[in-house]
């Protein structure tokens, strides 16, 4: 769905690089996290691909077409989430999605249902200038659905929604995803990447470090850990043994045999550990 | 079908905001003050103050009365530095002559009201003598005709008059009142120029909102944002321009050439608007320039009002060409081909002009 090689881009064209050489493919169907903190290239490599920059060096395809010679026809096939909520204030919720069903060639889904979906139908002939902020979130999310997108572009779909709402926004993701769209998703949260992602990239600096799916970067990388709540004496004690170092594992079995257990339980490297052990970096 | 949609969204959207309204508010000014305070033709006479001494007030009354409109002189009172004065009022074609009763009379005035002509003529030495009251303005042009005018006598003076040939052209047309005269620079100025200033206004607003950024990613061309916004300044300055012409000018005017002049200039100064926008971020930034470019654009609104100062880079100035095509759409027998060659560059370099724009425009998208 989505092919980029070599992908170079600087805003001054001084050789100051905010995206360098990045390349990968996003397949059909997949979920794909970009991740890495604010200023790595994500938004750049995602305006690129979006046509809101253009391309100055390499190649890209998105869902078919070369963005190097951008068709507007392509938009009918993508939906784009904003990180920040770009919806007309003076019009409501409604009208809103009213007016940009109509600027696809495509059969438009219905404005109220995708309301409904992210729980804005009572709001639906409120004023989009009087929304909370993530009411208006909400609403550009909605919007980014209302062509019915094979291919979903989302930055920071859950920032600054509440954790329910966030949930029902994960949900729909999935949802989608079932459906066959491919997401391509921009994000530094790690946790809904983890959640989500089939695939991940890390990108800082502007460059790609590694692109994995996130069960394979935590068996690579995620070091495997037990840990041991146990009765010593009249003492309760709390201990991680490693999984793999043989000193480790026999202590662990030592005190399996010999003491009495409270709680026991795996523990694996999150994302976000592995991000900073790969880049050395963390997300913020 | 999407140019439509977006067109009907930006004039509901539009008609919501301040700026949309701030064209027909001004065309509501200018038509009361046309209408209600400006006269119909301001009064061109000049007011000239006269003592005749008492030898020669009998020829020239006889001389003025033969040129006063109704061959009548009235009696009037005349306030100046507080003070009344009773005075003979003359009226001919080109002046407004007061005769006073007194040369002390003329000495206060002179002083107090400093008007531009003023003399005491009277005869001394078998001759008429004119003494002149300079107030210190006067060109050395005008003091050495003072001096020279009366060297000859007034036969060989209107002898030479007789001489030059004037030609009037188009006697049988009746020329434009005063206040018809003035809506050219006005409507140039509340269409066209006030136009570009509000373009700049809507990208801005819609910067500030992010909107340019979502339409850029449907499949309505970039362009079809642009031109809705331009559509809209379109139809705002064809409506709050016959707002003032329908009015004060009736029937007067060609008004397909009116609205032919108004949608290609309303094209130009949209186009302009929206190039400036493409170069700063908010309307702070860029109202500096975009006043300063009002500014220089009125410039041939001054030699149209003052025709002695017209450069010739004047007439080389955009609204220097729009005003005369308004003016050419309201006099009859108007040069329609004036009118139609202007629109037509207009609509030329406007497209040219809105080319840049979208470009620009495409081009600054992600930023």
């Amino acid at each position: 769905m989505i092919k980029v090689k070599g992908l170079h881009h600087s805003y001054n064209k001084d050789g100051n690089f905010a995206v360098k050489d990045v390349s990968f493919e996003v397949k059909e169907g997949e979920v794909f996290g970009f991740l890495g903190p604010s200023g790595a290239g994500k938004s750049t490599t995602q305006n690129i691909l979006t046509g809101l920059l253009q391309l100055q060096d390499g190649t890209v395809e998105v869902a078919g077409y070369d963005v190097k010679h951008i068709k507007n026809e392509m938009f009918n096939r993508i939906g784009m989430s904003f990180e920040q909520s770009n919806v007309y204030s003076k019009m409501t919720a409604k009208e809103n999605l009213d007016f940009y069903a109509k600027l696809f060639d495509v059969e438009a889904r219905d404005s109220m249902e995708l309301l409904k979906m992210v729980g804005l139908h009572d709001k639906a002939n409120m004023r989009a200038g009087e929304f909370s902020k993530g009411q208006k979130h909400r609403l550009t999310f909605a919007r980014s659905m209302i062509n019915s997108p094979e291919l979903w572009f989302l930055d920071e779909p859950t920032t600054g929604l509440d954790p329910s709402i966030a949930a029902d926004i994960k949900d729909i993701i999935k949802a989608e995803n079932k459906k066959g769209v491919t997401v391509f998703l921009t994000t530094h949260n790690m946790y809904i990447a983890d959640e989500l992602c089939d695939r991940v990239a890390f990108i800082i600096d502007g460059e790609i470090k590694l692109i994995d799916s996130p069960k394979n970067l935590k068996l690579q990388y995620g070091e495997k850990l037990v840990e041991v709540e146990y009765v010593d004496g009249d003492e309760t004690k709390k201990e991680s043994f490693s999984t793999i170092m043989e000193e480790d594992k026999n202590k662990l079995a030592e005190i399996v045999k010999t003491k009495e257990i409270t709680t026991m339980h795996t523990k694996e490297a999150t994302l976000e550990e592995i991000f900073i052990k790969v880049t050395g970096r963390g997300l913020i | 079908m999407k140019l439509w949609n977006s067109f009907t969204k930006e004039l509901l959207l539009s008609s919501k905001s301040f700026y949309f309204w701030i064209e027909l508010i001004m065309s509501a000014i200018i038509l009361f003050v046309l209408l209600f305070v400006v006269p119909e033709n301001f009064n061109n006479r000049t007011e000239e103050y006269l003592y005749l001494g008492p030898q020669v007030e009998e020829t020239f009354m006889e001389v003025l009365l033969d040129q006063d409109q109704d061959g009548e002189v009235e009696d009037t009172v005349l306030k100046s530095g507080g003070e009344e004065f009773n005075v003979k009022l003359l009226v001919t074609e080109d002046n407004e002559i007061y005769l006073m009763e007194s040369l002390e009379d003329l000495d206060f005035l002179a002083d107090k009201k400093r008007p531009a002509a003023a003399a005491h003529i009277y005869f001394a030495d078998n001759e008429v003598k004119y003494d002149y009251y300079i107030q210190g303005y006067e060109s050395e042009r005008l003091q050495n005709l003072y001096k020279v005018i009366h060297a000859e006598t007034s036969d060989v003076v209107e002898a030479e008059f007789d001489k030059i040939k004037v030609e009037t052209l188009g006697a049988e047309v009746e020329p434009l009142s005063d206040r018809e005269n003035m809506v050219p620079p006005l409507i140039v100025m509340n269409g066209a120029l006030l136009g570009m200033f509000i373009i700049a206004s809507y990208i801005f607003l819609d910067r500030g909102e992010g909107i340019i950024k979502a339409y850029a990613v449907t499949a309505a061309k970039p362009r079809y944002y642009l031109l809705s916004k331009v559509f809209v300044l379109m139809l705002v300055s064809v409506v709050s321009t016959l707002i003032i012409t329908i009015p004060v000018l009736g029937g007067l005017p060609v008004y397909w050439a009116i609205l032919i002049l108004l949608i290609t200039s309303a094209f130009f100064a949209s186009a302009i608007g929206l190039i400036i926008s493409t170069y700063y971020e908010s309307m702070t930034q860029a109202f500096g320039v975009i006043y300063i470019l009002m500014v220089v654009m009125l410039l041939p609104s001054i030699a149209y009002f003052i025709p002695s100062w017209e450069p010739v880079w004047v007439k080389f100035m955009p609204t220097y060409a729009l005003i005369q095509g308004f003016k050419e759409s309201i006099i009859p027998n108007g040069d329609m081909n004036y009118v139609l060659i202007a629109s037509l560059g207009y609509l030329v370099v406007g497209t040219i002009l809105f080319a840049f724009a979208e470009y620009r425009f495409k081009r600054n998208l992600g930023a």
